[in-house]
């Protein structure tokens, strides 16, 4: 791999890991299990549309399991993994269908998905009555991928921008 | 390149769809029974209008939940769990369970099919 590319990438996980140790320390408004921001998703969304499925996918692994080292115990990782590559295989294959235009959309069905993950980690251990939370989960899903997949977009309008400028 | 609508759509369904589950599942009326469960077995199968008020430690893995039970409710007293979300859901009001993910914890009422299972307290 160029080292240009390897660089942006490990930039990319930097970014992704700092958003996932600060929204730890944000205080927690729902006391529902499960419900989060899921910052360090606006580095994914953005990462499915700009690189390589592989690549993004190193990114979410990385990104996770440090990110468990750093801020959760050994026991969240699982959740993670199981969410964020749930997130990850499903908004590589709606990237096909939702253009960056509504790049936003597609963070939603990834929340979605992250969370649906994180239920059915959670009924393998505790059983199905924590189906309970999936209607919540749900909806916590889509505002917060609303939210953050709004900032994914914030930023790619800045970059073309940006882009547009240089080019002038 | 046509936009196409039904990713928009399928968003406002799965919004619609947990709003409704939500409501219905905040709305389902307390039952007399409730559950404690741990790994997805049942610890405690109480009957609250039955209980007195009382204290259940709990252990796991070396981390406890304390469970308290007072004037016929339940809810989750102290935890040591890294993220306290069980101790802040409160008492358990409706159909939406407390539990402790760190210590495989559920508390919950029981599926409503009459009769008593057993008592303690």
């Amino acid at each position: 791999m160029k080292t240009k590319r390897l660089t942006e990438l490990g930039l990319l996980t930097a970014l992704a890991l700092i958003l996932f140790i600060i929204e730890i320390r944000l205080p927690n408004l729902v006391p529902v299990p499960g419900v989060k921001l899921g910052l360090a998703n606006i580095i994914t969304v953005f990462a499915v549309y700009h690189y390589k499925a592989s690549e993004t996918a190193m990114i979410v692994v990385c990104r996770v399991i440090l990110g468990a080292f750093f801020g959760g115990s050994l026991m969240t990782l699982l959740y993670s993994m199981a969410g964020a590559l749930l997130c990850l295989a499903g908004m590589l294959f709606l990237k096909r269908v939702i253009p960056e235009s509504q790049i936003w959309l597609c963070s939603v069905f990834g929340a979605v998905l992250h969370n649906i993950g994180q239920i059915a980690v959670a009924c393998l251990v505790l059983g199905a009555g924590m189906l309970a939370y999936l209607p919540f989960l749900l909806v916590a899903g889509c505002i917060a991928g609303a939210f953050t997949g709004g900032c994914a977009q914030l930023i790619l309008l800045r970059e073309s921008r940006k882009r547009k400028k240089r080019d002038a | 390149m046509k936009k196409k609508k039904w990713p928009l759509f399928l968003f406002f369904a799965i919004l619609a769809a947990g709003i409704l589950g939500s409501v219905m599942i905040l709305r389902q009326p307390r039952s007399r029974q409730v559950e404690i469960l741990r790994d997805g077995e049942i610890l405690y199968s109480i009957d609250l209008d039955l209980a007195e008020d009382q204290i259940l430690v709990i252990e796991y893995g070396g981390s406890s939940n304390t469970v308290e039970i007072r004037d016929h409710r339940i809810h989750m007293k102290e935890a040591e769990c890294p993220d306290q979300t069980c101790v802040e859901m409160g008492w358990l009001e409706s159909g939406m369970p407390i539990v402790c993910l760190p210590n495989h914890l559920i508390i919950r009422f029981a599926e409503q099919d009459g009769g008593v299972d057993s008592v303690v307290g």
